[in-house]
């Protein structure tokens, strides 16, 4: 479920990366859920030929992902296959972090690997051929353009698993009686009535993801872009074969040109970029809370088990034994000088327990995102709301459970009249929850009892970090859009002008605060929701 | 019964009340034993009135005649502090209602606490790592402070600065500097930053002022409170 301010500004990003049309179509997917095209077309008050255009576009840019299901006619009429469309929250938001993914690749796979990602980047889906081409468009015409060289960034994307196969454009989801197969089961999660929409979207994506051993290959460049699963799935559950396929394509909301399925599509791999960023954060955090040791032993074993995660958010790092640790740690930099005794001490500062037979060591990496988040939720109570609050906010978040007030300003010597406001405040806030209890004797009594849910706060944090997200971008708009006359000046005469160019140095320092503490801030949007 | 009846059966009892503790008057008894019956939680006003029946003159009175006697005293309730309690002589109040050995006079004694704090503070920077017995014992032989003080206290100051990330709790692990600390004992470092002098470090939220501002929920991109017309966007980019 999208929060409020998470569905605002991904609207506001599609609005600025591809207009007020396809940012009205994701608001109506985003906000209503799952959709038919009929529908979309209905609430949106756009024309079909828009909305179609729109979809396409968005589609193209893993903004949103279309599926065909079976629905039972009315009034006795036949079963009909209709196409869905549903929001890519997720893939909406990362367009805020394209510049971080692209340092990603420049560090770790340099330039020319850098120009073919960040064409990915820019087009949404790319075939070989297409990148090709751009990337001769883009060579001078003194300069021979090599196609090898080409082929072998874009190998090293793939292997590097930087990119991937785009998924199925619409595949077709068998009704769930007729579900078979373990692989088919995979995606469906629930079976109740309450949970169906959620679980039909799930198997929408695992249906429509190529299979793992295609999914990074990159040498039969030239096999249709329906993975092996999506095609046993449409030829073996549609009954009717591929006239019905064909019919959804062009009746109830297809809207993919045949041709376009010739050749493989390419897009950038997200999973993978988040995945680096995760790392990344968990080194940082080891650095700041730990030292630096910590982040260069805990950067080598990330560096041994990256491959064998099978998603982002894994709790632990698989098991690696110390002289595998040993080996990466002095490869890297400033881990030249390390034995085996230090690294263990610091193993033992990053948590791990001595092990007992075979010397293994795994990282907890829960725990460390558990901390940074905590460590960003006192931040914001200790600058909102001050020294006191933070004191008594961080004994009810380590606690975990409901205490009575007073018990809440004995452990953390607040005066008891000055406690129950601040606990008010934060309640009021949504950082607390708060329940009465009454206690009947000679009188009746009345206690108030206070406790950090944990759930709940990530969830109200996150949707504020959206809030203040949005909140930086439009600022930035509203001083561009102030100084937009001095934007508009050709360079030499506003420095020509003391005033004039005293507000472009002002506009360039502003516009580097906001876009610095905007990325920092994405950072954070990130160990609350990707992480 | 007309009033001089009333007034002459009162100058009746008036004699025993001017004699020794054994012979109050009985509204003075009354008052007494509902407070003596308190014990050491002490008892407020109204409740005297509302427990005794008494009138409210009669109970002023008899408050007043008790007092002067020595048989009673006013207390400070922490959790009311505006409202008048009361207490047999012979009862030391309750930790209840004094708040504890933190609270002098109903108010809480921060200068005691941070005294205290400053000191373990010292003695964990010099130790580099301590446990609650360690930072007693330290401070009970080397007499720095004109109070005594708790092993219990020091453990309620230590928790108190683990929750103001001054000092980080730990579990010794037997080995270098926790090798004079049993394994698996609690003990006190300082947190990495604290006591130097350096802040401690702010979140990406916090950074900004939507992180720190008390009308976020009230913000909307168009309303009378959005970031195109906000005053701490403003002060922020005030260089």
């Amino acid at each position: 479920m999208v929060s409020q301010h998470g569905i605002k500004l991904a609207v506001y990003l599609v609005s600025s990366f591809y207009g007020d049309h396809n940012s009205k179509v994701c608001e109506c997917l985003l906000r209503r859920g799952t959709l038919t095209l009929a529908q979309i077309i209905r609430f949106t008050e756009l024309s079909r030929e828009i909305v179609r255009h729109c979809l396409l576009a968005l589609i193209h840019q893993n903004c949103v992902q279309a599926f065909s299901i079976q629905q039972e006619g009315a009034f006795g009429e036949a079963p009909k296959v209709v196409t869905h469309y549903m929001a890519l929250f997720d893939n909406i938001i990362h367009h805020m972090r394209f510049p971080k993914f692209i340092a990603i690749v420049k560090d770790e796979l340099g330039g020319e690997c850098e120009k073919v990602f960040e064409a990915l980047l820019q087009h949404g889906r790319l075939s070989f051929n297409q990148i090709v081409d751009r990337e001769k468009q883009t060579v001078s015409k003194e300069e021979n353009f090599d196609v090898d060289h080409v082929k072998e960034s874009f190998n090293k994307l793939v292997n590097g698993r930087f990119v991937e196969r785009c998924p199925a454009p619409e595949p077709f989801l068998a009704p769930p009686s007729d579900e078979e197969t373990p692989a088919k089961k995979r995606g469906a999660k629930s079976t109740k009535v309450g949970d169906v929409s959620e679980s039909i979207e799930q198997r929408a994506l695992a249906a429509a993801a190529p299979m793992e051993s295609l999914r990074f290959l990159a040498e039969t460049l030239n096999w249709s872009d329906f993975s092996d699963k999506s095609s046993e799935e449409k030829f073996t559950s549609v009954k009717t074969g591929e006239k019905r396929k064909q019919d959804f394509l062009e009746t109830d909301g297809g809207l993919l040109d045949q041709d376009e399925k010739k050749e493989v599509l390419w897009r950038v791999n997200f999973e993978e970029l988040i995945r680096r960023l995760r790392h990344q954060a968990c080194i940082a955090n080891a650095k700041s809370r730990l030292n630096d040791e910590c982040g260069i032993i805990l950067g080598a074993i990330l560096e041994l088990t990256r491959s064998s995660e099978s998603k982002v958010n894994i709790g632990s790092t698989a098991s690696v034994s110390i002289n595998d640790i040993y080996d990466e740690v002095i490869k890297k930099k400033g881990g030249l000088g390390m034995n085996l005794e230090r690294i263990r001490a610091s193993l033992v500062e990053l948590g791990c327990e001595m092990p007992m037979l075979v010397e293994e060591y795994s990282i907890d990496l829960k725990s460390i995102i558990d901390m940074a988040q905590n460590e960003e939720v006192e931040s914001i109570v200790l600058k909102r709301y001050g020294r006191e609050a933070y004191r008594m906010f961080r004994f009810l978040s380590k606690s975990g459970r409901l205490h009575e007030t007073d018990k809440i300003a004995d452990t953390t010597f607040v005066e008891k009249k000055d406690a129950i406001k601040i606990l008010y405040k934060l309640w009021k806030d949504d950082y607390l929850q708060m329940e009465k209890v009454t206690v009947n004797g000679a009188r009746q009594t009345h206690f108030l009892l206070w406790k950090v849910n944990r759930q709940s706060l990530c969830q109200h944090v996150l949707d504020e970090m959206y809030h203040a997200a949005l909140n930086l971008r439009l600022r930035i708009a509203h001083e561009l859009d102030q100084e937009k006359e001095i934007l508009q000046m050709p360079k030499d005469k506003v420095g020509e002008v003391e005033e004039l160019r005293k507000r472009y140095m002002r506009l360039k320092k502003v516009s580097i605060i906001y876009e610095s503490s905007l990325m920092n801030l994405d950072d954070a949007l990130m160990l609350f929701h990707d992480f | 019964m007309s009033r001089s009846m009333n007034a002459s059966s009162l100058k009746r009892k008036r004699p025993e009340s001017s004699s020794a503790n054994g012979s109050l008057v009985d509204a003075d008894r009354a008052v007494f034993n509902v407070i003596k019956s308190k014990e050491d939680m002490g008892i407020w006003t109204r409740d005297i009135k509302f427990e005794t029946k008494l009138a409210d003159t009669v109970v002023n009175k008899s408050l007043k005649s008790l007092l002067s006697k020595k048989l009673i005293k006013e207390i400070v309730n922490i959790k009311n502090k505006g409202r008048k309690h009361y207490m047999a002589a012979e009862f030391e109040p309750s930790k209840e209602v004094t708040g504890g050995a933190w609270y002098v006079d109903g108010n809480l004694d921060k200068e005691l606490i941070g005294v205290l704090k400053g000191l373990c503070l010292k003695i964990i920077n010099s130790k580099k790592v301590a446990t609650v017995e360690g930072v007693y014992d330290f401070l009970t032989k080397s007499k720095v402070t004109t109070f005594d003080c708790t092993n219990q206290q020091i453990a309620e100051v230590l928790n108190s600065m683990v929750l103001d990330n001054e000092v980080i709790e730990v579990k010794s692990t037997g080995l270098g500097e926790y090798h004079s600390i049993p394994i698996g004992t609690v003990c006190y470092r300082i947190a990495k930053g604290a006591g130097l002098g350096e802040s401690l470090k702010i979140g990406a939220m916090a950074s900004i002022p939507c992180g720190m501002c008390p009308r976020i929920s009230q913000c909307t991109p168009d309303g009378v409170i959005s970031p195109s017309t906000c005053v701490y966007y403003q002060k922020w980019m005030n260089f």
